[in-house]
């Protein structure tokens, strides 16, 4: 095979772990997120909520990766704890950072959804005498997915370009494949435009399914065909 | 009050005020099985704040309410501040009303027969199909049978006033609690909306309502309240607050 066939061959066999950091960390991020705003909604805890939310949306990703990977897991107590055979991982401590840095974005898109449902749909359903988890699961989270969904894809499609910084804590991830294969071949520019073209492929799939959800929650909406 | 006309709402000394602005200043109304009562008086005067108090969408600051048999919760901090004293009590008494709004405030990412089933099936826990099967015989009676699987942005305003009634109905309230339910809509179709709550008022359905349109209180009203600056100003059956012996304050809002 020439170079360029045994480079896309190598880029893609990176595909998966490059995935799998998307998904973990957008899952734990969205975790995180709800957590945070359910936070922000009583008085005791919504300080601390802002605190992270004002951290890790205010310092770049990368700083965020280092401060792990170099940083945390090399402290004493982590080295010789229990936590140790997950902070020795570079690519568990590149999905912490992400799950932290991404959950703040995300934390603030809900939040900007929960403020736009209509206060009479909810003044309808308290009017009814719906208690608060009947309201929660038929009304309010409903109606944030639905009006959080254009700018949470966003984040999603943020989110699969920042996994490429795992690359610089030692993950081989599509990035990282990409530079190592540089670092042997010294053909640059070729490498880097067959690893923009894998992510474009993960990213189109990804913009696929979203639309795919919104049409599904809202049938007469706006979504693109 | 009689054997035959239990009360359905008895509500005393309602007070209410908004960062020191006194909104409700101690109001008392009462309502029988079958009564329609029409709340009339100008833009500002607090027929809305008093309907949403009935309810405790607003928590009056004094007062005692009684719906069905049922006491409104409150409570008093040690500021004297209202609080509700106990939410299950709370929700018992909301399920024993059922308010149709200025705005209809339908779900919109429900459908019209999700609208109309939310209540009974997850307040009230009626079986779903049981549910389904009244919620189409209350589209039909509203007039929108053949619209169950619209969404409410499909439908005029009318329509979803209609559909939001239904809604109110599913769960055959002892009290339905109306805001200004035709002052959203186009003229041509206020009628449609008023001739459903006439016919609601023919079927003895105790009715609480603020409205603008004067022809439509003085024909279905047990009841007419006249309310201005927080306080009820005048009362009495339509025969009497329409007629010349009504209070000059009245008569003087109906023709200014
Ligand atoms: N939530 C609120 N906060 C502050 N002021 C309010 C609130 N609700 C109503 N008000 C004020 O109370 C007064 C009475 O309002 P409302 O009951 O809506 O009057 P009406 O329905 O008779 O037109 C108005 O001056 C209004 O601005
Ligand atoms: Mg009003």
């Amino acid at each position: 095979m020439d170079f360029l066939g045994t480079t896309s061959l190598g880029l893609l066999r990176a595909v998966p772990v490059t995935v799998l950091l998307f998904l973990a960390s957008a899952l734990g991020a969205s975790l995180v997120a709800a957590v945070l705003v359910a936070m922000q909604q009583a008085r005791v805890t919504q300080g601390l909520a802002r605190a992270w939310i004002f951290v890790f949306r205010g310092t770049p990703l990368l700083l965020q990766i280092f401060m792990v990977y170099y940083g945390i897991a090399a402290l004493g107590p982590i080295r010789h704890g229990f936590l140790w055979p997950a902070f020795r991982e570079p690519l568990f401590c590149a999905w912490l950072a992400m799950t932290c840095c991404c959950s703040a974005y995300i934390a603030e898109v809900l939040r900007g959804a929960l403020g736009a449902i209509p206060v009479g749909q909810i003044e309808a359903a308290l009017a009814c005498g719906m208690g608060r988890w009947t309201r929660l699961r038929l009304i309010v989270a409903p109606q944030v997915l639905r009006l959080a969904l254009p700018a949470y894809g966003n984040e999603l499609v943020m989110m699969i370009k920042s996994t490429s910084l795992a690359s610089s804590i030692t993950v081989l991830d599509v990035t990282g494949v990409a530079q190592q294969v540089i670092a042997h071949s010294y053909r640059t520019l070729d490498v880097f435009c067959l690893a923009a073209a894998v992510y474009l492929g993960m990213t189109a799939a990804l913009t696929a399914v979203l639309r795919r959800i919104e049409r599904s929650l809202d049938p007469l909406g706006s979504a693109p065909r | 009050m009689t054997q035959t006309s239990p009360s359905v709402l008895s509500a005393r000394g309602i007070t209410k005020s908004f960062g020191g602005r006194a909104v409700l200043r101690g109001i008392d109304l009462d309502a029988q099985r079958g009564d329609v009562v029409t709340i009339l008086g100008g833009s500002g005067s607090g027929k809305s704040t008093f309907l949403r108090c009935l309810n405790l969408l607003e928590l009056p600051d004094a007062g005692t309410i009684e719906i069905a048999g049922t006491r409104a919760p409150l409570a008093h901090d040690r500021h004297g501040k209202a609080r509700i004293a106990n939410p299950k009590a709370l929700n018992a008494l909301r399920t024993k009303t059922a308010m149709v709004f200025q705005n209809f405030n339908l779900w919109s990412h429900m459908t019209v027969l999700d609208n109309v089933i939310a209540a009974p099936v997850h307040v009230h826990g009626v079986p779903r199909a049981q549910a389904v099967d009244r919620a189409h015989g209350l589209l039909e009676k509203v007039g929108m049978a053949g619209f169950a699987g619209h969404w409410p942005r499909q439908l005029s305003g009318g329509q979803q006033q209609r559909v939001a009634i239904a809604r109110a109905l599913a769960t055959d309230p002892d009290l339905m609690l109306f805001d200004e339910p035709t002052s959203a809509l186009d003229p041509e179709r206020v009628r449609e909306v008023l001739d459903l709550m006439r016919a609601l008022a023919g079927e003895g359905r105790t009715m609480l309502i603020v409205t603008h349109e004067m022809a439509f209180a003085r024909d279905v009203s047990s009841h007419v309240v006249h309310v201005r600056d927080g306080v009820i100003e005048s009362m009495g059956p339509p025969a009497l607050m329409f007629g010349p012996d009504a209070s000059p304050v009245f008569r003087a809002f109906l023709s200014p």
